[in-house]
């Protein structure tokens, strides 16, 4: 025991001792307890009980509480009993020696039994008695409170009367208490007197104990000496335990244990069951010779190709051109490893005993790995060929002359770019219109310029009537057809002329949207006759002739229905061919020898028959959108060109699909022409750039017709995205002429 | 009408299988399918269709062909890796619970597999094997040089380093290198076993580090393998020369760090005459060794080399004269070339000589590397010393008086005692590329290009370079015609300034214009020679005018040739045109390669031609 609990022991003797006091007729039975230790306990209780029952009708009010008091008392004095045997005996004379300091007991005759009894004075309360000064202890015993949840009192005291519930302060209070009472942290609520109180030593002691894991009972020792109770001198046991006699497992080996040996013995004899090989020896013997039996005849695994030999610049002492210049080897370290032409960079060392350790070796190794195991193989054919033999064969060039290979002369319009122009039939004079309305008339053979026309408007197409007895050229402007007619020709052709433009007799005039306007007299500046095309239908695109030079077809660059037209010149009488065309009409043509019409929407090119007015093909080049097209003068083969840069040859005859396909320019082609008489054909560009092809086409159906290119002109510069806008070939020579988005038209010549 | 054709039931969809739902069908780990894969050599296919084969999906995905993962099903090794997972468990759980000896059972117990029968399925007969060995080779011997860590043991190491001192003896033994080259990566060996090259690649020794992106575990897997290929192959190579495989080792010797010496080269079936172990390379041929074992009885296979090595360290001359002069009736290789210029080294054909080093004894100076040297020299007949500081097992010291080379690779010393002078009187001192040139060139070179301290020439690939590539042997008469014409030049400029200063500045128009004249006609002899009259009448001497008529010649080519190029490349792409799409991308790729090889053609020899015009003119400067 702690020394803190032997004191407060000793307090509690002290209270016990004042009970005592109170409690006279213990006395004597307190006194008896002393005789035998062991006898003690026993002899208490019964003495106890004993004077119970003898006073109960003496105390009838405090006996229940002093008997359980006085219980709980011994219990406790039991365990200090055998420590302090010696402390309890002289306590206890010291309580015999002070029960005299008390008030004198008389004995007197009970006038109920007739039997004496000792008779204690009245004990005043006052301030010398210690109960007194204690706040008297509600005593409404263990029973459940929630009984009295609701009601305003407890239980009741020894008197039946009632305990009221102690004054609960607000929360406030509890507050307040809290902070001021600096114990308030020991207290605890109790159920019984159903307020705080303070936890007592012995409590707190207990929590300390349970907070540390310890066992709360403060008097528990667990490191008690062991008691010897068999062991040691004159404590053994002799005597068996039981006279069993000894069985005779204990002395024969088993049978059954020999069978399971047995069993093992003999799979060890037939080798069933082997030891376990020393590791060693098997890894020595391991290899054999694996490839003496013949290999199976399935064909073994393609081998994995090897790396590349090295090269002189991989030596470390290298021919000195294989070293990198500095350039070479910044520009070496800025690539990526991945981009890199080769893994190491070629180094010369004076001696080997310089050369040092190749940082990159296990990496690269590493690298040769994962190319065996992951990388997907491919066998590849290594074509073995000389590049050139896989060209086409064709005929030279400089075979196939005449073509036109230098620019001989150029023409300029200062003012803006040219979109048109226009040869006459006998090949002399060029007509070129720009876009700021201007139009010149010069020589092909010089270059002079003879006469300039000033429109209002840009012109977008110039074309001149083919026919050779009549000379004038129409020009299209925005809604407006001109007819000019150029200077300085024969009287005889001009009087032609006049008379083919304003002919004597007209049929009667039909109501239409169109108005032929003929400007009197022949005034040397400005148009002979104008043609008034439907408003809003813009600027006129293209013009072509029919080959008798009387019909004139114009295609206008609006989207709406009326934008081909078809006049007629000695009529004076213009018509709309269609009634309706699906997509907008990028060109019209007329078939050379046949009433045929041709018509270039966005996607097809259709060819309609006029006279018997009906659709006999629609050809299907497979362009984005159709820039320019022409006909072979023979009229069975028709080239188409798109601005997504495409070129197809079509053969009337075959199919509706392109004979061939080209794709040479790398910007849009923008004009196509056939030579009339020469087996040539040229090809603009906005790449600034002409081609001139030679096609020659057989009179034979079984032969294809032989494209073979021949010479890419360029002169041209590319302004605004725009290059060469128009090519027309020279009638009788084979020259060809250009007319560039820069203002220049040039002369191509042989 | 047929049966409807259901989408992903035939052709692409069913041939090839993405790699995840291979590891699915084989029910592994990523990590085992990929050691599979590299052990049984199954490699992704490229699908010729991405789409059909991946379900309609383009996603970037590596396809498997299902045959071989349906092969890989079956493969008892996928079983073991299994078992091993299953053990892999097991065993942490014993040394969990602390179960020491379950766990040391288990260990004793666990799964291991062979790879023998992966081998045979892969190199179906002996010369696949062989084909397959140089990365193989490669990979033995850079692991033989790592330093152990704990994810490469010692034990693998050493494995390794044993693999490689088997393969070399083999080598040595049967005289089959071919070729060495020294590059910048390592030294570059070819020897021919079996009718095919084998190439390898062998660091130079210094320690290296694996580094950190790269992953040992596919390294390791791939060592496995190559272990096990080259247990079998040098089994079989043994075998086949009647040696005993594994040769036995010499642990005192290997201790001392004898390295290849170590190891004792045994015939299978010794005859009491030959029972001694080959210390050195024999004296016959590598042919007429296997000729010898193929009709083999126990006492026709003599092949006396201690008795040969005793022979030449007791009378070096005579063991000489007794090589030399057999082999110099068969050819005249061993005799050493009066002139080895690289011109000649490279237009000779390549002899077969394996025994070039035979009459001469050579000692390597500490400083170069005796695992290169000691292999190359004995490779080809030599004999060869080195001090102890390059390990043990040398068999003469640096006094021997047989000595006849000495491999020096520091600069000349100064001060020489007189023993080293008597010495550099008797001994060649040469640099270690004499070594590697020799051997290339399949005779002995003058060794005074290579002696100690001297430039050296420059060290070319024996393996030689890709056709029309730049050869930097053959490249010099063209170098040597610009540089003439460069001196030339240079030297017509100063003859110009002469001029003027001596006749005025208004003949010298004349006398251009008269050569060009004569440039015109020069097709034609007449007029050449009218011309030259010309020009003596008007007073222009000679010299000049025939400086004069070079120089328009030179124009005139060069104009000539610029017209042919524009005009055929012109006419070459027009026809271009007509290609099909196919056809003429197949056709620029070829050009792009073409001029690609023709520019670093050009580069490497304008670089050439850049330094030779330096060299010429510190010359001239000095």
């Amino acid at each position: 025991m702690a020394v803190t609990g032997l004191g407060k022991v000793r307090n509690k003797r002290k209270q016990e001792e004042v009970e005592e006091v109170e409690k006279g007729p213990f006395v004597g039975a307190v006194d008896l307890e002393m005789q035998s230790e062991d006898e003690a306990e026993d002899e208490d209780q019964e003495g106890d009980d004993a004077s119970d029952d003898g006073d109960v009708d003496e105390f009838p009010e405090i006996d229940a509480a002093s008997d359980s008091e006085e219980e709980s008392e011994e219990e406790e004095e039991e365990d200090t009993d055998d420590l302090n045997e010696e402390d309890t005996l002289d306590e206890n004379s010291d309580a015999d020696s002070d029960l005299h300091i008390f008030p004198k007991s008389k004995k007197v005759v009970s006038d109920i039994t007739g039997q004496t009894k000792v008779v204690y004075p009245e004990i005043e309360p006052d301030y010398d008695s210690d109960s007194s000064t204690e706040d008297d202890p509600n005593r409404v015993g263990n029973i459940p409170m929630h009984w009295y949840d609701d009601l305003p009192h407890l239980g009741y005291n020894i008197n039946g009367k009632r305990v009221l519930r102690p004054a609960k302060g607000d929360e406030l209070d509890k507050f307040l208490q809290t902070v001021e009472d600096p114990n308030s942290w020991t207290t605890a609520f109790d159920k019984n007197a159903q307020m705080d109180k303070p936890l007592s030593a012995e409590e707190l002691d207990i929590i300390r104990r349970l907070q540390a894991g310890e066992n709360p009972d403060a008097e528990y020792d667990p490191y008690e000496p062991t008691i010897e109770w068999f062991t040691g001198k004159g404590k053994e046991e002799v005597m068996p335990l039981s006279s069993a006699p000894e069985p005779k497992r204990r002395w024969l080996p088993s049978k059954w244990e020999k069978q399971k040996i047995m069993k093992i013995v003999r799979a060890i004899r037939q080798g069933r069951i082997v030891g376990s090989k020393p590791t060693a020896a098997d890894k020595k013997q391991q290899f054999y010779a694996i490839w003496n039996e013949p290999p199976s005849n399935q064909p073994p695994p393609l081998p994995a190709p090897k790396p590349k030999l090295p090269t002189n610049s991989e030596s470390y002492n290298p021919p000195e051109e294989y070293l990198p210049t500095e350039e070479e080897r910044k520009q070496w370290e800025n690539t990526d490893p991945e981009d890199r032409e080769g893994d190491y960079l070629p180094h010369k060392y004076p001696a080997l005993r310089l050369v040092p350790a190749y940082d990159q070796f296990i990496k690269q190794r590493f690298n040769r790995q994962l190319d065996l195991y992951l990388a997907p193989r491919i066998q590849r054919v290594k074509l073995n060929v000389d590049p050139n033999s896989l060209l086409p064969k064709l005929p030279t060039p400089n075979s196939l002359r005449p073509f036109p290979n230098y620019k001989s002369l150029q023409f300029m319009h200062t003012k803006a770019r040219v979109r048109c122009l226009s040869i006459s039939p006998d090949g002399a004079w060029v007509a070129s219109g720009d876009e700021s309305g201007v139009i010149s008339l010069w020589e092909v053979n010089v270059g002079r310029e003879v006469k300039r026309w000033s429109l209002s408007s840009k012109v977008g197409a110039i074309e001149w009537c083919p026919r050779l007895d009549a000379c004038f050229f129409v020009a299209g402007t925005e809604e407006r057809l001109h007819f000019f007619i150029p200077p300085n020709i024969s009287p005889a052709m001009l009087t032609m002329t006049q008379s083919t433009l304003a002919p004597p007799t007209l049929p009667p005039a039909t109501q239409s949207s169109i108005k032929w306007i003929s400007t009197s007299g022949a005034t040397e500046d400005g148009p002979i006759l104008t043609i008034e095309l439907p408003s809003a239908s813009g600027l006129s695109r293209q013009l072509t002739w029919h080959r008798k030079g009387d019909y004139l077809a114009s295609v206008s660059s609006s989207e709406t229905q009326g934008s081909v037209w078809m006049h007629q010149i000695s009529r004076r009488h213009s018509q709309a061919p269609f009634k309706k065309i699906k997509g907008a009409v990028q060109m019209v043509l007329f078939h050379p020898t046949k009433p045929h019409f041709f018509v270039a929407t966005q996607r097809y090119v259709r060819l309609y028959n006029l006279a018997e007015q009906k659709l006999l093909k629609t050809l299907m080049p497979g362009i984005k959108w159709i820039s320019s097209m022409d006909v072979h003068p023979s009229g069975d083969h028709i080239i188409v060109g798109g601005y997504d840069r495409k070129l197809c040859w079509f053969d009337l005859e075959l199919s509706e699909k392109p004979y061939k396909v080209l794709r040479y320019h790398s910007r849009a082609i923008r004009s196509l022409h056939f030579h009339p008489t020469y087996p040539l054909f040229a090809s603009s560009s906005d790449d600034g750039s002409i081609q001139i092809f030679h096609a020659r086409v057989y009179s034979d159906l079984m032969t294809d017709p032989l494209i073979v290119p021949l010479k890419i002109l360029r002169g041209h510069d590319v302004q605004e995205g725009l290059g060469v806008l128009q090519i027309k070939w020279v009638n009788k020579q084979p020259w060809l002429v250009s007319a560039g988005a820069d203002g220049s038209v040039s002369l191509w010549c042989s | 009408m047929g049966r409807l054709k259901q989408k992903g039931k035939a052709g692409a969809a069913k041939a090839y299988v993405t790699r995840s739902s291979a590891v699915k069908k084989l029910q592994c780990s990523l990590a085992d399918f990929r050691r599979l894969c590299i052990l049984k050599g199954i490699f992704p296919r490229e699908p010729r269709h991405k789409k059909r084969a991946n379900k309609g999906s383009t996603a970037p995905t590596s396809f498997y062909y299902v045959k071989d993962i349906a092969y890989l099903a079956h493969e008892p090794v996928l079983n073991k890796l299994r078992e091993h997972k299953a053990f892999a468990k097991k065993i942490s759980r014993a040394l969990g619970r602390g179960e020491w000896s379950t766990a040391k059972n288990l260990e004793d117990n666990k799964p291991v597999y062979r790879l023998d029968h992966i081998i045979k399925e892969r190199y179906p007969s002996f010369i696949d094997a062989v084909r397959d060995i140089d990365d193989a080779l490669c990979m033995i011997h850079l692991f033989a040089s790592l330093p152990s860590n704990p994810r490469v043991s010692p034990a693998l190491i050493e494995n390794c380093a044993r693999l490689t001192a088997e393969w070399q003896l083999y080598v040595m033994h049967t005289r089959s290198l071919r070729n060495v080259f020294l590059s910048i990566k390592g030294v570059y060996y070819q020897a021919e076993v079996m009718n095919q090259n084998v190439t390898w690649l062998v660091p130079y020794q210094f320690p290296q580090n694996i580094p950190s992106d790269v992953d040992v575990r596919v390294m390791l897997t791939f060592l496995e393998l190559y272990q096990t290929l080259l247990g079998f192959v040098f089994f079989k190579l043994y075998t086949d020369a009647g040696l005993v495989y594994p040769p036995p080792l010499d642990s005192g010797k290997d201790e001392s760090g004898a390295g290849v010496g170590a190891f004792n080269l045994r015939p299978a079936n010794p005859s009491p005459a030959t029972g001694a172990p080959k210390s050195d390379a024999p004296k016959v041929s590598s042919k007429e060794v296997r000729q010898t074992i193929k009709n083999i009885t126990a006492e026709s296979s003599s092949v006396p080399p201690t008795d040969v090595d005793i022979d030449r360290t007791g009378s070096l001359p005579d063991a000489a004269e007794e090589e030399f002069v057999p082999q110099a009736s068969k050819s005249d290789l061993d005799v050493p070339s009066s002139l080895p210029t690289l011109l000649s080294l490279s237009s000779l054909p390549k002899p077969s000589s394996t025994n070039i080093f035979a009459p001469y004894t050579f000692w390597l100076s500490r400083e170069s590397s005796r695992s290169i040297f000691e292999f190359l020299i004995r490779s080809f007949g030599g004999r060869i010393g080195w001090p102890v500081s390059s390990g043990g097992g040398s068999l003469f010291t640096e006094d021997d008086e047989a000595i006849t080379h000495v491999i020096i690779d520091r600069p000349a010393a100064k001060d020489d005692t007189a023993q080293e002078r008597e010495r550099r009187r008797r001994r060649k001192y040469v640099q270690p590329q004499w070594v590697v040139d020799c051997i290339n060139a399949g005779k002995i070179l003058l060794e005074d290009l290579y002696a100690q301290g001297k430039t050296l020439p420059p060290h070319l690939s024996p393996f030689g370079e890709r056709d029309g590539a730049y050869d930097p042997t053959i490249g010099l008469a063209n170098v040597e015609n610009s540089l003439v014409e460069v001196d030339d030049a240079e030297l017509s400029e100063d003859c110009q300034e002469v001029e003027d200063v001596d006749m005025g500045s208004e003949l010298e128009g004349d006398v251009t214009s008269r050569a060009a004249l004569a440039v015109v006609a020069a097709n034609d002899p007449e007029a050449l020679r009218a011309a030259e009259l010309a020009a003596e009448a008007a007073g222009v001497d000679y010299g000049t005018f025939e400086k004069e008529v070079q120089k328009k010649q030179k124009q005139q080519k060069q104009k000539h040739k610029e017209d042919a190029v524009n005009d055929g490349g012109g006419e070459e792409d027009m026809n271009k045109i007509l290609m099909s799409k196919r056809k003429r991308q197949l056709y620029e790729r070829m050009k792009y390669g073409e001029k690609k090889r023709a520019t670093e053609h050009a580069k490497l020899e304008e670089k050439r031609v850049k330094i030779e015009k330096d060299r010429r003119r510190k010359a001239r400067a000095s």
